[in-house]
């Protein structure tokens, strides 16, 4: 075994050891084990660095691969590292841009704005104007960020990489692991992190987002200077604000704040409803209140995709979670790859329809409770979760915990009502969806002039 | 013809979509939780009836305008405007985020040629 090998194994045994002992060694209620076992997991994810904090990053927004206990625990990982020191983010940008920064750009802060395990961010200012992808010119002295990946990142996650690539080839020949299917997640994992490390991919997101949303005058998204940008490098506009995760009571005095929170989820729905693409990983870490009232929208990381048909399902599992209907919530998220025996069907309708009385109908509506209810349900009864249904469910759990940021009293269930019901009745009313239901439209009206 | 059918489709979607089964389902969602909800199933009726309504009358319009062979009703032109005006605008992205693309190659050339000139 390398030496990365034995330390990779040494953290997971200490924290395998301690979650054991927490747990009362197994004689502690079940659920109360898992949260301890989540607990353990995510210290080790921090205490191994880069790789294992994005994997645990990456696994908090995918309820379909771990439990609940486990989402909930692993998007309180923390990636506070210690800064890299100036002269190796001035080597990064020589070596990805051509020329050291002071050449680049009229001013460069040596001092990071933030740090993080996989880049770090330095303000700076622009020599030059420069006209972004949307149109927007931004002018000579415009101030920038400069995201940079930490040097040696790359290196360390590859061997990194290589160890689990090991571990996964023997668990897959160890029947209790191999139906996780290590190999194909393990893939998954690194395709997912090869898009993170390259910073470009993350520049086209927000681009696009920008576009989508270039009709709203509350959505900010930076601009991306792309003559600044590499795959290590990316250069967009700074913006200037009060970051969600720190939003005070001074400055939540100075906005609407429930105009915002309430946008906020109808951004969310439009992106999951309308485009079809959506933000995966939208903590309060990742949003900027600006100084003019607006929500600049930062860090594309992790993003999801819905098909039309999908959104068309999504819009009706809402909307019937919404009006508190649990047998029509899942028929609808059938069409989403939800299959559900018909031995349990009743049971978990039944339970379904608890959760929702319990969690949804009271005010404010609490979409978190919910939501860990009826995945612990989903488990609980051996029900598969698809992937996108997963990645969609927990989404929306953290737009309402990014909502009541905002505003700690919002119910985001009331708040998305209107906007949902008016898309599922517009979807209905498309020209191509008619043509499809024709053939029923048309039986349905010559019964009507047959009666 | 296809006016006809869209027309006839239209039509059948306001029975079609306020039938028994979402009415019921509607009423189910407001009896779990009598109060705070009590507003919304009947905001919902009425807003999808409105826009079914609202479509009935432009298609209702087109139709009468295709069947008496004179030029689409205003409402129709101001639609295909806003069709060519939103396709122009996504090409003009697609090009834009091209650029963008250029750019950052242009930039990472131009750093290879910087080391090899060190
Ligand atoms: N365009 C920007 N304007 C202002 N601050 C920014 C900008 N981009 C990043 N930051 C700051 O850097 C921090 C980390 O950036 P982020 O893109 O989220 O990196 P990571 O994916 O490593 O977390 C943000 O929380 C914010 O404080």
């Amino acid at each position: 075994m390398s030496a990365r090998g034995r330390a990779i194994a040494a953290v997971a045994l200490r924290s395998g050891a301690s979650a054991a002992w927490r747990s009362g060694l197994g004689l502690r209620p079940r659920a109360e084990r898992r949260r301890a076992v989540a607990r353990a997991l995510r210290l080790a994810c921090e205490a191994l660095g880069p790789t294992f904090i994005k994997l645990g990053q990456l696994a908090s927004v995918r309820p379909d691969l771990v439990t609940p206990e486990m989402v909930f625990e692993l998007e309180r990982l923390q990636d506070r590292v210690p800064a890299v020191p100036v002269d190796a983010i001035r080597d990064v940008i020589r070596r990805e841009l051509g020329a050291a920064p002071e050449h680049l750009f009229a001013s460069f802060d040596p001092e990071p704005i933030a740090t993080a395990s996989i880049a770090q961010v330095h303000e700076a200012t622009l020599a030059a104007p420069y006209r972004s992808v949307n149109g927007r010119l931004l002018g000579a002295g415009a101030r920038v960020a400069v995201k940079v990946v930490r040097p040696g990142v790359a290196r360390l996650i590859a061997d990194d990489l290589a160890v689990a690539r090991r571990w996964a080839e023997r668990a897959e020949r160890m029947r209790w692991l191999a139906r996780w299917g290590p190999n194909a997640l393990l893939r998954e994992f690194e395709s997912s992190l090869a898009r993170e490390l390259d910073l470009r991919v993350e520049g086209r997101v927000g681009d696009r987002f920008a576009f989508d949303f270039a009709d709203d005058p509350l959505v900010m998204v930076p601009a991306v200077v792309w003559t600044h940008t590499t795959r290590s490098v990316l250069t967009s506009e700074f913006v200037d604000g009060w970051l969600l995760s720190e939003l005070g009571e001074a400055e939540r005095a100075g906005i609407d704040a429930r105009a915002l929170a309430t946008h906020g989820a109808e951004v969310f729905m439009r992106q999951v409803l309308v485009f079809g693409r959506y933000h995966a990983d939208l903590h309060p870490a990742n949003l900027i209140v600006t100084r003019d009232g607006r929500i600049g929208y930062i860090d594309f990381g992790i993003a999801g995709r819905t098909t039309p048909p999908q959104r068309e399902a999504i819009a009706q599992v809402l909307v019937a979670t919404a009006y508190g209907d649990a047998d029509r919530a899942l028929r609808a998220s059938r069409a989403l790859g939800l299959e559900v025996p018909e031995a349990v069907e009743p049971a978990l309708r039944r339970g379904v329809a608890r959760l929702m009385r319990a969690h949804l109908a009271r005010s404010p509506a609490d979409v978190r409770g919910f939501v860990t209810g009826f995945l612990g349900l989903l488990a609980e009864h051996r029900i598969a979760i698809p992937e996108g249904y997963g990645m969609l469910v927990k989404a929306l759990v953290t737009v309402e915990g990014v909502a009541r940021a905002i505003d700690p009293d919002i119910d985001l269930i009331e708040a998305s009502k209107p906007f949902t019901t008016r898309l599922v009745a517009e979807q209905l009313l498309r020209p191509e969806r008619l043509r499809e239901r024709l053939p029923a439209a048309l039986r349905a009206a010559l019964a009507e002039l047959m009666a | 013809m296809r006016d006809v059918l869209r027309f006839l489709a239209a039509w059948a979607l306001v029975h079609e979509s306020a039938d028994e089964g979402w009415r019921a389902a509607v009423t189910r969602g407001a009896g779990l939780s009598p109060g705070d909800l009590e507003r919304g199933p009947d905001d919902f009726v009425d807003g999808l009836a409105a826009l079914v309504d609202a479509e009935k009358e432009r298609l209702k319009h087109e139709l009468a305008a295709d069947g008496a062979g004179v030029a689409p009703t205003e409402g129709a032109s101001d639609r295909r405007d806003a069709d060519l005006t939103a396709a122009l605008e996504a090409v003009r992205f697609d090009l834009a985020e091209l650029r963008g693309r250029i750019e950052s190659l242009q930039t990472s050339v131009d750093a290879l040629h910087a080391e090899r000139d060190d």
